[in-house]
């Protein structure tokens, strides 16, 4: 694979979409197991630890780091439609069609109806650990995630903000 | 977001963070409940419904998407539907990146196929080095057979004939007409003391 801001790389340029039904799953499982808590503190946990490099080069990087990543990432992911823009004081993910959700829907397969939260909760922890703040607002296939540091006076986050999914 | 192009890299956290968060047992409940009865549920039907033609459907669809490459082969008669794999394409994704949570990873493929295979009525034999190289025989369960001679079924292509397939220090686990992951023997297994 080419050059990349990605902290783990594959010999095949994207991942195979079929993997979504396990995080989907994955996550039905811990709600239903651990519950709403043991979910989120699986999300932080997995923020800032399997993601540990990615933190390290945003803290490092800044904003220019953190729009690098988003770019390779939604590159590596099938069939997604998102907007990565870089603003002076933060970056936008503008995400128009959610490959996720939409690999999901196509094949039949049901959201849990937290599923949109979990980017808020993985991508806050993530944030935190390399000096910046995140927010999202939307959900269920169409969002705008917002990375910024404290300067930017980020209101803080309004849970209702994010779309639970529809059955 | 989580995304699906390193998944072989948090599905591998996932499971030491189940082990701490639950034990043993949450990890072999996700295998079944979430990977088994949930994600992979396309598969289940297809192998109950169609048994081996199901497994060349699902598996010729599934290992395609995952090892574009062709790091497997697949092999069957009217009686064995058997896997070579020579470049697993998930452990290969840990080795390169060097990902290491949980204590032994391979064990998740038998941890949701083996309870759905039973479910459909099929037992397997299998082994794997951890390497990425590993095999598979699946047979109706109370069949004969087992551990097929080398290139019985699979020919040229049976990864225990690779002159890397058990390299100095390398461990080999065995399953033999199994279903449940512990059910190993070998060196891998519980009552070693080497795992």
């Amino acid at each position: 694979m080419a050059a990349t801001h990605l902290p783990y790389t594959d010999t095949k340029p994207q991942g195979s979409a079929d993997f979504y039904f396990a995080i989907n799953a994955t996550f039905r499982f811990l709600l239903r197991r651990l519950g709403r808590e043991g979910w989120v503190r699986y999300l932080q946990d997995l923020g800032r630890d399997y993601y540990a490099p990615v933190n390290a080069a945003w803290r490092q990087g800044g904003l220019d780091a953190v729009a690098a990543y988003w770019r390779d990432f939604f590159a590596a992911e099938p069939g997604g439609q998102v907007d990565v823009v870089r603003k002076p004081d933060r970056v936008e993910l503008q995400v128009k069609v959610c490959p996720l959700i939409h690999h999901l829907r196509t094949h039949g397969r049901v959201p849990v109806p937290e599923f949109c939260q979990h980017c808020y909760h993985l991508g806050s922890a993530r944030a935190a650990m390399a000096g910046l703040e995140m927010r999202l607002c939307g959900g269920d296939g169409a969002c705008v995630h917002t990375y910024a540091t404290s300067a930017a006076g980020l209101p803080p986050q309004d849970l209702t903000q994010i779309k639970e999914n529809a059955p | 977001m989580i995304g699906c192009y390193d998944f072989c890299g948090h599905y591998e956290w996932t499971f030491g963070w189940l082990e701490g968060a639950g034990g043993h047992e949450l990890v072999r409940a996700y295998w079944d409940e979430a990977i088994y009865r949930d994600s992979q549920m396309h598969a289940t039907k297809l192998i109950r419904d169609k048994g081996i033609p199901g497994m060349l459907e699902y598996w010729g669809h599934t290992l395609l998407e995952e090892s574009p490459d062709l790091g497997f082969t697949i092999s069957h008669t009217p009686d064995v539907f058997r896997i070579d794999f020579h470049q697993c394409p998930s452990r290969g994704f840990l080795i390169r990146n060097d990902l290491k949570q949980y204590r032994d990873y391979c064990d998740h493929c038998m941890g949701w196929t083996g309870p759905m295979l039973a479910d459909a009525g099929y037992a397997i034999d299998h082994e794997h080095n951890h390497r990425g190289q590993c095999w598979w025989e699946v047979r109706k369960a109370g069949t004969p057979g087992g551990h097929s001679p080398i290139g019985a079924v699979a020919g040229a292509k049976d990864a225990r004939s690779l002159p890397h397939w058990r390299p100095p220090g390398a461990k080999l686990d065995r399953y033999d007409k199994a279903n449940d992951p512990d059910r190993k023997t070998g060196p891998g297994a519980p009552d070693s003391g080497t795992r």
